[in-house]
């Protein structure tokens, strides 16, 4: 510890700190600009100098640490006449009418308490654009801090905002571009939270005005799981901000996390329960709604059995809700045909990493990217899918950590990447094999890892041998040269850090190509320790909370198999559950095909537009006797097959908590009230549960109430207690309420066993190929704009920046069909046709098309062909052989 | 010919940078035969010898200063020689040049050049390090840094590949071309003292950082780093001892801030050319990250001396903690401009009258010593030794040597004026003093010159400004321009305060 004296206040502090920290630490405040804690100091603004015994000049706060024994003024008649000079000489050229508009801007405020006002015009020659949906430029106000350009490189890695000229003359613009829509800009808004004027500055607290309130939650997007404080004013969203401590998101946040909040506010919500009457839907209350519901399955029930009706819950609500849903479905329909949309994206990473690691969950947690000293990115767009996690993998690769990546398409990432390994789809299992072939013929092995926590290596090794990286090039269509370049980086870089998304499950061989992932990390010992693992990267804000929790066929609570829980769940409930094994979501849509199934209910969840082969799950749902909706809109399945739409709340209107893809869990805080009548979603089920007969054992008045139940039945989760949880979010295992929770899985051992075993992992290929007929493969995927269904984020402005699905060609292929960027394409499966806009788009490879699956008009799902994942049946969104011609019709209707 | 450093480029297109980091300076591509200069000696020139002063026309860039000094004003480029002379006891730096020798490693052999790099290789190089240590030499950039002490840092920091030697030819001081005649006529002595440096401290590679504005030096540069390569005293096994060292010229697009070491660094990476806060120096983090020893040329040039007659015989010349040799630069209102090369501890006085032999226009009214970021000197102070302390003391400093003399054709107020103009089209821009400061000071002293209309001025206005400069700016651009106008004020209030409006 180092003692200062602050002020004439004698204090220790450790060495490292700044001056502006201690000061900080004593309540002290420092005027300053050009700070910001997620950023180097930068030392640029000068106004937080302060006054050192001894030292010729003054010494930036900021920047400066301090030294045993050092003497600081922080407000000394000098450096308060300094501070008072810089500021004047601002508001030489400042406009006025900015301090009225936003008074609390930190220019602003101390304009104020140095009394100075601005006097300039700001008339200035500079940039500005009121084009962008979020961000509002106006750099008359630009004070030269340069806290957008470098938020911009070293927090998002963008390098969007980019500085003109020198002296005076220097400007602020955004990269190769008239305005910042037509600029690399992400929107991810950084620079708009820490510009200190307004220069730049959020749309919508220009237009509704500065939050009176902030509530801290979590992100209802994707599987990262940032903390976000949002900000409110008479019960509207009026702004969101990170959380600077939140410890996934760090004081960033996306586009979608940070922008896409309209939805909430949207006139099309549903807002009071509806019972559909032939063509018509009539408005009716909750008891109506509640009583129709409990008959009507009661009904089915009697007649049918509890194999006839089917539950989805919804990895877009809270755990609590989820484990309301499954326990709704077990107790009081008698029937394990709960599921929930992880069937459709990493049950295969679920089952794989369970059988294989004992967890099927994410081993290393995203505070280990800046430890890898590598990175293998399967089948994955962090950048956009997963944009926090991306803008974190694209420092440390900035820092100097490797990067290998595996993608049909130049993604973002694999733009930066030592080496891309450009696959054909559907072709990840020979590649991972053949890379674990030349990490084992090599020698680049771990011998301590097989030694100590590998077994079956002797027969893996002579089934790996006739893995040639020249038998994989075959399949895979990458250079053999390439596969050994990527194989010895992943080995060499240790610890490498491995993430995969949907581009490695959403096949045929999902499960197996996941398994073939481990192989390598097994062998390379890359997994127990910081930087390392593998680990998927959640599409959805709960999917791996949803699942958990129980809305899994075959699994309880904790993701136990029922087997072996069952007896222990029938008795903490007070009620049997049944010997039969629950229909996954697959065999749901089957047996609803067949007419076995008489009822749905779906809880988040639109299945009728997600799933594949669209046409045949129309069919099927076509044959259910009850849809049962609960959402927040009419989506496709209420609009079609619904017979009753149940109003439920949006993450922004009711608490819980979220399960984020490293194991974390978080709190999910009410920020604004639910519009009208809608509930959040385990009052509505906890509500028919009543009206069924099962009122005591849905007897919860709280989230917390229902939370301290799953900690009851869940051992790994026993010590996240609310209050902890209040405090900072936890990853389990976490057994007691002393535990500190578990960053990094197997450390020491896997769950039952010392050792994880490598697999022999045949290739069998996708059934879907091309030919004459159906000429280009094609894979469905994310963008960065817009949500999966986009039921959240077309509604909202989020629409300006990306409205639409788009056919992502080659230019060369385009080319050749005579295709011209914008023109509407047709495009044909085996499955089915859609008409789609075309995108000319060099990062797709020559036979290969792209497209997102985000747009209700267009409907990409018609196209996906009936291909399952052969362990877990996740079906295979990523191959799709098609042919692809101009429409002449015109436009897309 | 303009061989850019291999600059390791992070990976991905969004990182690299573009026509923004160009639009930062003012000489890209820019033909320099026919422009004026407007270097503070060709300012006071222009005053004394009556000549209107010439400002450049709308959009075309300001010239300062191209090195021709000592017989300003001047137009375009020449390649005419200043009188030079080693007036010291011994001969450090200037003594071949003041022996006309030519540019070729022949000659710089013939003189005995290339002794010290043989001595030294047949040891170790601690043994380097330790005789600049006892030469007490320190940093002749104008930072006045103990080389020694640099040198021990860059050896002990710690790198995962190589250590950079980076020599600082942007002696862009107004009225300072030292190292324009050191790099036009014995640029073996820099590649010498540079080949030294990267001996003693464990470095393979070497950028000489030179500015726009000396052309010919480049191409004497080029010259001689080929006949050094030819020879085998740069490559790899340089002299048979396992030791390789290459030197490449990086050429400066126009910006007198590269000068400052971090700028010049970022110059070099291709990034904006901003001084950053220290630390991390660059003795641990430098260029591309790697620890980098950065001296300027005359620096580098003393070495080879050092090194060959050990630090003590460096150590004898001088005086008090200023030791050693200086090279001076004249201007052109000398009866006798050009270089000398004298011992510190020498008076300013007969720095201006013995070897300048006085002023030839008129009535000395103050000499500038060691650039535009320092002081003036006045008349009743030239008693002063020539020393970093001595000159500091008076608010003045050695700098780099440059010494421009001027005369009552001069007004402070336009003198002042011009140093403020040259420093705020100067600034990066990067602090609030400097970027604002300046620019507001300007505009008063223009007024107070004369040169334009404006509400009247308050002192105490001037005195806040100035105050800000030297105590907050980021780096010194601005604490020198304050120093500068602090130092017109001390000396010179009374013909100021009649010129206020």
């Amino acid at each position: 510890m180092l003692a200062v004296t602050i002020n004439g206040d004698r204090q220790q502090f450790p060495a490292g700190t700044t001056i502006l920290a201690a000061a900080q630490q004593l309540g002290l405040e420092i005027p300053t600009l050009c700070h910001d804690d997620r950023l180097q100091p930068n030392g640029a603004c000068r106004l937080c100098v302060v006054e050192v015994a001894g030292w010729n000049r003054f010494a930036t706060a900021c920047s400066t640490e301090i030294t045993d024994g050092m003497e600081i003024r922080t407000a000394s008649p000098a450096v308060e006449d300094a501070r008072r000079t810089m500021l004047r000489l601002l508001a030489a050229d400042y406009p006025p009418a900015a301090c009225e508009e936003a008074p609390e801007k930190p220019l602003h405020r101390w304009f104020r308490e140095y009394e100075i006002s601005p006097s300039g015009a700001g008339a200035r020659s500079c940039f500005r654009d009121a084009a962008h949906p979020y961000l509002h430029v106006d750099m008359a106000q630009c004070i030269n801090c340069s806290r957008c350009v470098r938020i911009c490189d070293e927090v998002q890695g963008q390098f969007v905002w980019r500085a003109w000229n020198r002296g005076a003359e220097t400007r602020i613009l955004p990269n190769a571009a008239a305005c910042l829509t037509e600029s690399d800009c992400v929107s991810c808004g950084a620079c708009a939270d820490t510009c200190p004027t307004g220069a730049i500055q959020d749309v919508s607290e220009r237009v509704h005005g500065a939050a009176e309130q902030w509530t801290r939650t979590t992100c209802p997007y994707c599987g990262t799981g940032c903390e976000m404080l949002v900000g409110t004013r008479a019960d509207r969203i009026v702004q969101v901000l990170p959380a600077l401590d939140a410890p996934v998101n760090k004081g960033h946040l996306c586009v979608k996390g940070r922008y896409a909040f309209e939805f909430t506010h949207s006139p099309e919500r549903v807002t009071e329960p509806m019972i559909r009457e032939g063509e018509k839907w009539r408005a009716v209350s909750w008891t109506e709604a509640v009583i129709f519901v409990a008959s009507r399955l009661t009904a089915i029930l009697e007649k049918h059995g509890p194999q006839s009706i089917g539950m989805l819950g919804s990895a877009r609500g809270t755990n609590e809700e989820n484990y309301v849903a499954q326990k709704f479905a077990r107790l009081v329909l008698g029937t394990n045909n709960i599921d929930c949309c992880a069937r459709v994206c990493h049950a295969p990473t679920a089952a794989a990493m369970k059988h294989m690691l004992g967890t099927g969950a994410a081993t290393n947690s995203f505070d280990d990217i800046e430890q890898a000293g590598g990175f293998l990115i399967c089948g994955c767009n962090p950048t956009e899918a997963h944009p926090i996690v991306g803008a974190r993998i694209k420092q440390a690769v900035r820092r100097g950590a490797a990067l290998i990546v595996i993608d049909p398409r130049e993604t973002e990432l694999a733009q930066m990447a030592a080496v891309h390994l450009a696959l054909r789809p559907g072709t990840n299992v020979p590649l991972l094999n053949a890379l674990a072939h030349v990490v084992v013929e090599e020698g680049l092995a771990d011998p301590v890892a097989l030694q100590e926590r590998v077994r079956d290596f002797a027969p893996f090794r002579e089934f790996i041998r006739e893995w040639t990286p020249e038998r994989a090039a075959t399949i895979c269509g990458v250079d053999p040269a390439r596969i050994r370049a990527a194989a010895r980086l992943y080995a060499e870089a240790r610890p490498t850090m491995a993430f995969h998304g949907l581009g490695m499950t959403e096949h045929v061989q999902g499960t197996e190509g996941v398994m073939a992932l481990v192989n390598l990390a097994l062998l390379t010992g890359n997994f127990g320790k910081p930087g390392a693992g593998v680990n998927p990267l959640r599409g959805q804000n709960n999917v791996q909370g949803s699942a958990h929790m129980g809305c899994e066929p075959g699994h309880l609570t904790g993701f136990v198999p029922i087997e072996t829980a069952r007896d222990a769940f029938a008795t903490a409930w007070g009620g049997a559950l049944s010997q039969k094994p629950g229909l996954n979501l697959m065999q749901m849509m089957d047996a609803a095909g067949r007419s076995e199934l008489k009822a749905l209910w779906a809880i988040g969840y639109d299945v009728a537009f997600t799933n594949p082969g669209t046409l045949q799950t129309h069919a099927a749902l076509e044959m259910i006797e009850l849809v049962i909706v609960q959402d927040l809109f009419f989506n496709e399945l209420a609009h079609k097959f619904g017979h009753v739409i149940l109003p439920a709340a949006s993450p922004f209107e009711k608490d819980g908590t979220f399960m984020n893809s490293e194991r974390r869990v978080q709190r999910v805080r009410r920020a604004v009230a639910p519009p009208g009548a809608a509930l959040p979603d385990w009052k509505i089920v906890g509500d028919v549960a009543r009206a069924m007969g099962f009122g005591s054992a849905f007897r919860y008045t709280s989230a917390e109430e229902i939370w301290d139940e799953v900690r009851q039945v869940w051992k790994a989760g026993a010590g996240m207690s609310y209050a902890r949880l209040d405090r900072q979010g936890l990853q389990w295992p976490c057994p007691d309420e002393t535990h500190p929770g578990t960053t990094i899985l197997h450390t020491d051992s896997f769950p039952g066993s010392k050792t994880a075993p490598l697999v022999c992992l045949d290739y069998k290929a996708s059934l879907d190929t091309t030919c004459a007929e159906f000429p280009f493969m094609l894979t469905t995927g994310r963008s960065l704009y817009q949500f999966n269904a986009g039921t959240m984020t077309m509604r909202t402005p989020n629409r300006e920046l990306r409205a639409t699905d788009t056919l992502d060609l080659s230019p060369a292929d385009g080319a050749q069909l005579d295709l011209r960027e914008g023109d509407t394409v047709s495009v044909r499966s085996r499955q089915g046709s859609v008409l789609l806009p075309l995108h000319l788009d060099p990062r797709v490879k020559r036979g290969e098309a792209f497209a997102t699956f985000h747009a209700r008009e267009i409907g990409i799902n018609h196209l996906i062909g009936a291909g399952r994942d052969r362990e877990v049946m996740t079906p295979e969104y990523k191959v799709v052989a098609v042919c692809i011609e101009k429409h002449e019709g015109g436009a897309v209707p | 010919m303009n061989p850019a450093p291999a600059i390791a480029r992070p990976p991905g297109p969004r990182f690299e940078a573009g026509a923004e980091v160009e639009s930062f300076y003012h000489l890209v591509g820019c033909d320099l035969s026919r422009r004026r200069c407007e270097g503070t000696a060709c300012f006071v020139a222009q005053k004394a010898l009556g000549s209107a002063p010439v400002l450049p026309a709308p959009g075309e860039p300001r010239i300062a200063c191209l090195g021709r000094c000592f017989e300003a004003p001047v137009i375009g480029l020449d390649r005419a020689r200043p009188r030079i002379e080693v007036q010291a006891r011994e001969g450090v730096v200037l003594s071949r040049l003041a022996r006309g020798l030519d540019a070729g490693l022949a000659a710089y052999q013939s003189a005995g050049g290339g002794t010290a790099l043989a001595q030294a290789l047949r040891g170790q190089p601690s043994a380097v390090i330790e005789a600049v240590i006892a030469s007490e030499l320190r940093g002749r950039g104008g930072a006045a840094f103990p080389t020694g002490r640099k040198w021990s840092a860059v050896a002990a920091a710690p790198t995962p590949d190589t250590r950079w030697i980076v020599a600082n030819a942007d002696e862009g001081d107004a009225g300072a071309y030292i190292d324009r005649f050191i790099l036009e006529g014995d640029p073996h002595a820099l590649i010498e003292g540079m080949t030294l440096a990267a001996f003693a401290v464990g470095a393979s590679r070497g950028i000489i950082y030179l500015r726009h504005e000396y052309p010919y030096a480049q191409e004497v540069l080029e010259q001689a780093l080929a006949e050094a390569r030819a020879t085998g005293w740069l490559g790899g096994a340089i002299r048979g001892r396992d030791f390789a060292f290459e030197i490449e010229v990086f050429v400066g697009h126009g910006s007198y801030i590269c000068g400052e070491e971090t700028a010049l660094l970022h110059s070099l990476a291709g990034q904006r050319p901003e001084p950053t806060i220290r630390p991390p120096y660059a003795a641990s983090r430098g260029y591309l990250g790697r620890p980098t020893l950065v001296s300027n040329v005359e620096t580098f040039a003393t070495v080879p001396w050092i090194v060959e007659r050990g630090g003590e015989a460096y150590r004898a010349l001088g005086f008090s903690h200023s030791r050693g040799t200086k090279a001076l630069s004249l201007n052109s209102l000398f009866v006798r401009p050009g270089l000398y090369e004298v011992e510190f501890g020498l008076p300013l006085r007969r720095i201006v009258e013995e070897l300048g032999g006085g002023l030839r226009s008129g009535n000395l009214k103050g000499v500038i010593v060691g650039g535009p970021l320092a002081g003036i000197v006045p008349p009743h102070l030239l008693d002063t030794p020539l020393g970093f302390e001595e000159l500091h003391a008076i608010g003045a400093a050695v700098g780099h040597g440059g010494v421009i003399a001027f005369d009552h054709s001069t007004s402070i107020a336009a003198l002042v004026h011009h140093v403020l103009s040259f420093g705020a089209s100067e600034s990066c821009g990067k602090c609030t003093p400097c970027r604002l400061g300046t620019r507001r000071l300007e505009e008063i002293f223009a007024r107070a010159a004369g040169l334009a209309e404006g509400p009247g001025t308050i002192r105490a206005e001037v005195e806040e400004l100035i105050a800000v400069l030297r105590q907050a700016s980021l780096c010194g651009h601005g604490v020198g321009l304050g120093d500068f106008a602090a130092s017109a004020l001390r000396y010179f209030g009374k013909e100021l305060d009649a010129c206020w409006p």
